[in-house]
């Protein structure tokens, strides 16, 4: 499968680049209780120290005989590596989501750079797993940058940050969304973005929080049906769906698992509308996403909410295939989108100014947005540091406190020990007359949350 | 009650679906001999048309069926022409090769012109469902329906009655007796591709209001038209019609009484238990004629 053009398409069809990340999560997964083993941790430190020296000699080597003619100018930069899929099926997202760290650097160095030195991005092309590794090798020993930041996707965040973690430089992740990328123990990979988990949490919460008020009816009434599709994308979602759903106490009464190729979804529609089914919690790509908007109508099943996450819901696309009229009220946790109030999400519109400036386009997707978000944060956090080793670094960006609402997405900022940003929650969307407004939480919404899906 | 006859409903109108994406390969297989593997991009390529069709000109993709037919024809022609008939000769894998190559060649192509995003028509009446004493039918589907009765009568009548249609079964049956009789095989297999593509695009217009269009469309369905050929015994297109109406029905009242995933496994289990105990189909003429 991998490789192939339909992976391609779904990973482009999908905002988060949620598909691939899973595939790789489920490798990596497995190995954590070896390495938190005492043995574990001694080989780790002790690979860590042998890269280190490696590195180090590496160094000394390269640098050598250049020493004497680095120019002055050297002294007042400071490198990072920007690693995203420039090429390749993943690219426009990828693309989309380097504009954002690029308008910050900009920023940024408009305003003196971090202490006094300019900031220069060095790229590195990640168009798989593979080439993220020999970028990341390239970045850190060949370019000796500082830190890097990326990345979109997350199977190549998953396989770049290892290469990071073991030449002990800083990686900021941006935007992709797998959860065991802050799950594996690393010292110097911090996340500002939300997980797949806080996504699945939203959309669980957004019943009790945002849906069962609406309809003026008690959370636990409300009958709830999780659909997904079959590949690791939509089970790691529904899983922490239904772990969340049993927390909180819901009535779960269908799961279903689908193919996202099925031509026909007609036989989970029935099953959702025989058992009665209030409130749908799908997880799917673009296609699957039209062809249940489509076949709900036929089959005349009316839900009084449907909520779904990343691409498959956020993308204009899909919104037009289905049609306004049909998408209408349709519910959606994603990326901070731009219909979202600039007074949760302050800088929200400067943003969207100087983007407009720089590139002549509205931007494509929230990526750029949150790419944007979390380099401004890192940059403060570098900035604070009092040099640039990854310990200083490090404990610098565990002392960020920026409360929910202080950032261009909304979000806030706090680092657990594994680097993962605590106050980093999705907003709840909704599709009112051909547009992704945010309706959820009532201080970053623009529009009121309708209940109902299409004209039914 | 009314769930399993809905279902029921469903599963047959999805089944013509099957029908009138099959009969093509069913032709294409059982003349020329040849397991088009390129078949779902066929498809593709029909779906862009109509697609192209009505973003420029306006048309309702059923209007524009009568083009797209025209243009799978010639596209079919030349492919027989230019990249199977120089291989027949050769041993058959190197010709699975080729339609297998053909058919990614076609995906990347279209993700080259159009790129990874999904494209539809303008939405129209066909996309509206009726509906008659509590169960509603979707229209486009009903359409699909009559289009695959009609197409497999029309074949039916082709082959049946006219001379062009006499050398094309008389191909089928023996290639070297045909040959001995005077028959030009080679313009008889160009023009029976050139059919089998005409088919699917046919099929391609019909299925253009139902479904968006991607680069990797054609890959949601060749699988299941391959299995509908298969149990409708090969070379026979009422075969490929009935086996598409038991793959719907199974597909529709598998998916909903044991679950939606794994209603290809129950459809591939009926497949494989055929293949043991009837291995020339529902419909085959018997052994050695596969």
């Amino acid at each position: 499968m991998v490789g192939r053009n339909s992976d391609i398409k779904l990973a482009i069809s999908h905002l988060s680049g949620n598909l691939v990340i899973c595939k790789v999560s489920g490798k990596v997964a497995p190995e954590r209780p070896l390495m938190s083993s005492a043995y574990g941790a001694l080989l780790e430190e002790m690979m860590r120290k042998i890269a280190r020296a490696a590195l180090a000699a590496a160094m000394v080597l390269t640098a050598a005989p250049l020493a004497g003619l680095a120019p002055a100018a050297a002294q007042q930069s400071i490198k990072f590596g920007a690693l995203y899929p420039f090429s390749g099926g993943l690219a426009l997202l990828g693309d989309e989501s380097f504009r954002g760290l690029e308008i910050a650097v900009e920023e940024r160095n408009a305003a003196g750079g971090i202490n006094g030195k300019t900031i220069t991005l060095i790229k590195g092309d990640a168009v798989d797993p593979n080439q993220a590794v020999g970028e990341a090798r390239r970045l850190t020993s060949v370019d000796n940058v500082s830190a890097i930041f990326g990345t979109y996707s997350s199977s190549l965040s998953l396989a770049a940050t290892q290469v990071a973690e073991l030449a002990g430089v800083p990686y900021f992740e941006l935007g992709a969304v797998s959860d065991p990328i802050t799950e594996r123990g690393f010292k110097n990979v911090f996340r500002t973005n939300a997980t797949a988990k806080d996504f699945s949490v939203r959309m669980v919460d957004s019943i009790p929080d945002a849906i069962a008020p609406a309809l003026g009816k008690k959370p636990e009434e409300l009958k709830i049906g999780i659909i997904y599709e079959d590949s690791l994308y939509g089970q790691t979602m529904s899983g922490y769906q239904k772990s969340r759903a049993a927390e909180k106490k819901l009535n779960v009464v269908e799961a279903l698992a689908y193919s996202a190729k099925s031509v026909d979804l007609t036989p989970v529609i029935l099953r959702l509308k025989s058992a009665g089914v209030d409130v749908v919690l799908q997880t799917s790509y673009q296609n699957d996403t039209v062809l249940f908007f489509r076949q709900m109508k036929d089959q005349g099943f009316k839900p009084k909410a449907v909520i779904g996450a990343g691409g498959g819901y956020s993308l204009r696309d899909t919104m037009a295939a289905v049609g306004p009229e049909n998408m209408e009220g349709a519910l959606d946790v994603d990326f901070t989108q731009y219909r979202t109030n600039p007074k949760a999400a302050p800088g929200i519109e400067q943003f969207v100014t100087k983007y407009k400036a720089k590139y002549g386009t509205d931007p494509r997707s929230g990526h750029s947005l949150a790419n944007y978000m979390g380099a401004k944060v890192f940059f403060d956090a570098i900035a604070a540091s009092k040099d640039l080793t990854a310990d200083n670094i490090r404990a610098q960006v565990l002392k960020v406190d920026l409360p929910v609402g202080s950032t261009a997405t909304g979000w806030g900022a706090k680092f657990s020990e594994q680097g993962q940003n605590t106050r980093a929650l999705p907003f709840l969307m909704q599709w009112q007359g051909g547009e992704l407004v945010t309706v959820f939480p009532a201080d970053a919404a623009v529009a009121k949350m309708k209940v109902g899906v299409g004209t039914n | 009650m009314d769930v399993f006859i809905q279902l029921l409903i469903n599963g047959i109108l999805l089944g013509s679906m099957y029908a009138i994406i099959s009969v093509g390969l069913t032709l294409i297989f059982g003349i020329v001999r040849v397991v088009n593997f390129a078949h779902g991009e066929f498809l593709m390529v029909g779906m862009y048309g109509a697609y192209l069709l009505a973003a420029k000109f306006g048309l309702h993709p059923y209007v524009s069926a009568i083009p797209i037919v025209l243009l799978l024809f010639a596209f079919g022609a030349l492919v027989q022409r230019f990249i199977i008939q120089p291989l027949l000769s050769a041993e058959e894998h190197i010709q699975i090769f080729a339609t297998v190559g053909l058919s990614t060649a076609l995906m990347n192509l279209a993700l080259m012109i159009f790129g990874a995003d999904l494209y539809s028509v303008p939405p129209s009446v066909v996309q509206h469902s009726i509906n008659i004493g509590g169960f509603t039918l979707v229209i486009g589907q009903i359409v699909m329906f009559v289009c695959a009765l009609a197409l497999v009568a029309g074949l039916h009548l082709f082959m049946q009655s006219t001379p062009l249609g006499r050398a094309i079964r008389a191909t089928a049956q023996n290639r070297n007796a045909a040959l001995l009789m005077g028959v030009r095989v080679d313009r008889i297999y160009v023009i029976a591709f050139g059919l089998g593509a005409a088919c699917v695009g046919l099929a391609s217009a019909l299925v253009m209001p139902l479904y968006p269009v991607t680069p990797t469309i054609g890959t949601y369905f060749v699988l299941t038209a391959f299995v509908v050929v298969v149990l409708g015994g090969m070379r026979s297109m009422y075969g490929a019609f009935f086996g598409a109406m038991i793959i719907g029905i199974v597909d529709s009242l598998s998916g909903y009484y044991i679950a939606p995933d794994l209603k290809e496994v129950v459809y591939f289990v009926i497949f494989i238990l055929i293949l043991i105990f009837k291995p020339t189909g529902l419909f085959g003429l018997g052994r050695g004629t596969e």
